[in-house]
């Protein structure tokens, strides 16, 4: 490898960064990354960067922001020390999904969680009692799991009562609302305050292109970006490498008779993706669709399916959970009047169905993302409703947020085979030796990055990977 | 006609915050009587930030209330910012203006070694990006970080409150302004000239960030109330450093004024084991400790006051020499 090539590693994913730097046979560069006690990040570049093509790898998995922060501070200080030319390299993409619609389950659930309305509503400092940042976050870990157990159980209990399912609007510190919120939508809750105007999240997606932008960066190189117009938001090149020639080679040589095995996509939006794989290798396809409809359904669901029926999953809309406060409700918001909730009756029956025949056969879960695990557990469930033999969930990223973990562990998935784009340690640990695989993507970001550096063609990698 | 044109062209201050600093963000709404804007700002299991808008801002003149502190979350506090202000931009307002009471990353301002990150530019330009139109911040730890940005950067000074805690609540006759560094010395020497006072200085010799080795005293405190004024306390080693070599020159009582209580790592030990009076910081950061020495100066007046002269068009220069009335 030529020795004006320098390659810089975060910390979020470290394993990684060794891993591909073997692959470029080069050493990885020396930066001390670290924080000063106030928090604020500090990088310290030791070696000489003048003129290099430098690559700076990380991750946005763990304390996402930190590690973004930490990421745009490494490729500033390299611009600032007259690299010609600044990549990085971000195997996830933090920010990529941009849920439209709020806390549906499509959109990560907020990790405002149920049962800490007392304990979440003060925050430390507000309450004259001075708490160890340390004790605070330890017991908003705790709390968090005892919130996301509940909502597993809300999953896995569907008849669930809607007393017991409130809003995951976190309340205000120091309103009086928050005993007295029943259930009921975001939508619901603002609205209610605020008739006509319809309340939005926002997509950070151009925000994040132009920071990194802004930082230096003269070029991205990621994989399996959640929506393929995201490139379109950054005004340099972004190589957005794919994990499907693995997955197909993972499958064509990981899975016996992989020529009877039917590829699943868990919900539309994730259709394309899994045609692709099943076209490339010739294998049979189903779809599992999400409904929310406005009424109950009587009777089977449309007639045109082949085979599955509707599974009423919740009362409310799955995500709508206990709202809750704590230290975390200082991730509350600065509405003060968010209003008594109104006390909605269920108005929608969530359905999922099957489209297409599994009997008997063996499923392979095919999604670019699994963070909270709720729809891919629920995938795995009800195909094995179907009859089918063995589910294999086949994922790039493996966020595994929260209580996914267990949640996956005590789900009907036979095998996870997840891509080592964020680190996979705990998911080893979790869920065993023997029902997980590591699809490795060093080899294709090593290419790649060589390939770049050198003025080579990328896409011949879409096309044979590894 | 006359009312309708008006209505259209109206436009008027709405206060947006984030979760870094609500009892700030309250104080300034009701000082202004405006109410924040119903803005939810989560963060999702897999920690990102995310934002939700649940009133119309279009064309108005927005203001985001987030200071920079917190030794887990300044990161996620600056990503919050940016989002909020990048939403602000999507929305169609008529003019963004960030309020960072205490500017992250303020220090790291100078390339002090071969390719060190002059991160407060980088979050200038972050700024920038996000959309900022305008910035009101309070006693920048370098006013030249003003210069990081192209677009206007408003330094308000905590020094008129400071003036008049002191000037109330203090022995003005007995007293002696101390600066713990040299850096400080003009912060001080203005003091010193408005409050009619004399000052002292201490020397330190530093050997690494956060480190302090010797300390040499510049002045007579014998017997009299010293008063150590600093723009920040992080660990507070030199504040209790200071304050022991100040009494083993014969001063009667240390008392240290400074402006952002940050008081991060051991801060709360050496505070508790320090010999201070008091300690006496400004709500620019929320203090998340409860010693009986520490004492707070309100700035909301300040803040909120430049707010109203921001929206209005006014000079914002009075507010420079003259502390709102609380």
């Amino acid at each position: 490898m030529s020795n004006n090539i320098v390659v810089f590693g975060g910390d979020s994913h470290p394993e990684l960064v060794a891993k591909i730097c073997e692959n470029l046979d080069i050493k990885a560069s020396q930066v001390e990354l670290g924080k000063f006690s106030n928090g604020e990040i500090s990088i310290s570049v030791r070696e000489s960067v003048r003129e290099k093509d430098v690559y700076v790898i990380q991750s946005g998995c763990g304390q996402v922001n930190d590690a973004f922060m930490q990421l745009l501070i490494l490729i500033s200080a390299c611009k600032s020390s007259s690299a010609s030319r600044v990549t990085a390299v971000m195997p996830y993409f933090c920010y990529s999904r941009q849920p439209d619609i709020p806390y549906t389950a499509k959109g990560a659930p907020v990790i405002n969680q149920p049962g800490r309305n007392s304990a979440t509503t003060q925050r430390p400092g507000e309450d004259s009692s001075f708490k160890s940042l340390n004790s605070a976050i330890k017991n908003t870990i705790s709390l968090e799991r005892k919130g996301a157990t509940a909502d597993a159980e809300r999953v896995q209990a569907p008849s669930l009562t809607a007393s017991k399912s409130l809003s995951r609007i976190p309340m205000i510190p120091g309103s009086k609302l928050q005993n007295s919120h029943t259930n009921g939508d975001a939508e619901d809750l603002f609205n209610a305050q605020n008739a006509g105007y319809k309340l939005w999240v926002v997509q950070a997606g151009t925000l994040i292109a132009n920071l990194l932008t802004t930082a230096g960066a003269d070029h991205v190189i990621t994989m399996d970006l959640h929506d393929r117009q995201y490139p379109g938001f950054f005004d340099i090149p972004v190589d957005n490498l794919y994990c499907k020639p693995l997955s197909q080679n993972y499958i064509q040589h990981n899975i016996p008779d992989y020529e009877d095995a039917v590829i699943v996509s868990p919900d539309a939006g994730g259709a394309k993706r899994a045609t692709a794989i099943a076209d490339a290798l010739e294998l049979s396809f189903a779809l599992i669709h999400k409904e929310r409809r406005s009424q109950l359904l009587k009777g089977p669901p449309d007639a045109t399916l082949t085979s599955g029926g509707a599974l009423p999953v919740s009362q409310r809309p799955l995500v709508s959970a206990p709202a809750s406060s704590g230290r975390d409700v200082r991730r509350s918001s600065s509405s003060s009047s968010l209003g008594s909730l109104a006390s909605t009756e269920s108005r929608f029956v969530q359905t999922t169905m099957l489209v297409g025949d599994v009997r008997n056969k063996v499923c392979i879960v095919v999604d670019d993302l699994v963070d909270t695990s709720y729809t891919i557990t629920r995938a795995a469930r009800l195909l094995k409703e179907q009859g089918a033999t063995k589910v294999i969930a086949l994922i790039t990223h493996g966020l595994f947020s929260g209580d996914a973990l267990d949640r996956i562990a005590a789900s009907e998935i036979d095998k996870l085979v997840v891509a080592n784009t964020v680190p996979q340690d705990e998911t080893v640990k979790a869920l065993g030796k023997d029902r997980v695989d590591i699809i490795d993507v060093s080899r294709v970001f090593g290419e790649a990055i060589r390939r770049i550096h050198n003025g080579e063609s990328i896409s011949m990698l879409f096309e044979h990977g590894y | 006609m006359d009312s309708d044109s008006e209505e259209m062209s109206s436009n008027s201050i709405k206060l947006l915050a984030g979760n870094s600093h609500p009892e700030l963000a309250e104080l300034v709404s009701k000082r202004l009587g405006i109410p924040l804007s119903k803005v939810g700002v989560y963060q999702y299991s897999n920690k990102e930030t995310s934002v939700t808008i649940g009133e119309s801002i279009r064309d108005e003149d927005v203001y985001i209330i987030q200071t920079g502190y917190g030794e887990d979350e300044i990161n996620d506090f600056l990503m919050e910012l940016l989002i909020l202000i990048h939403a602000c931009k999507t929305a169609s307002v008529r003019r963004i203006t960030a309020v960072i009471p205490n500017f992250p990353y303020a220090r790291q301002d100078k390339k002090d070694k071969s390719r060190a990150p002059i991160t407060a530019k980088l979050v200038a330009n972050l700024l920038q990006t996000a959309g900022c139109d305008n910035v009101l911040t309070m006693d920048l730890h370098a006013s030249q970080i003003q210069g990081f940005f192209n677009i206007p950067v408003n330094n308000l000074y905590a020094e008129p409150s400071v003036l008049h805690y002191i000037r109330t609540k203090t022995d003005l006759d007995n007293a002696i302004l101390v600066s713990p560094d040299a850096g400080g010395a003009k912060r001080v020497a203005s003091l010193a000239d408005k409050l009619d006072l004399n000052f002292a200085l201490i020397h330190k010799e530093r050997q690494k960030a956060n480190e302090v080795s010797r300390m040499v005293l510049v002045g007579d405190v014998t017997g009299k109330s010293c008063l150590l004024i600093d723009d920040m306390a992080d660990t507070c080693g030199t504040l209790a450093k200071a304050c022991d070599t100040l009494l083993e020159h014969g001063a009667k009582e240390v008392i240290a004024i400074v402006t952002h209580g940050i008081f991060s790592g051991a801060a709360k030990e050496k505070l508790g084991n320090s010999k201070l009076a008091r300690i006496v910081c400004t709500n620019t950061v929320p203090v998340e400790m409860d010693l009986p020495i520490i004492d707070q100066i309100d700035i909301s007046p300040t803040l909120a006051e430049a707010i109203r002269r921001l929206h209005n068009g006014e000079s914002i220069s009075y507010l420079f020499t003259h502390a709102p009335s609380a």
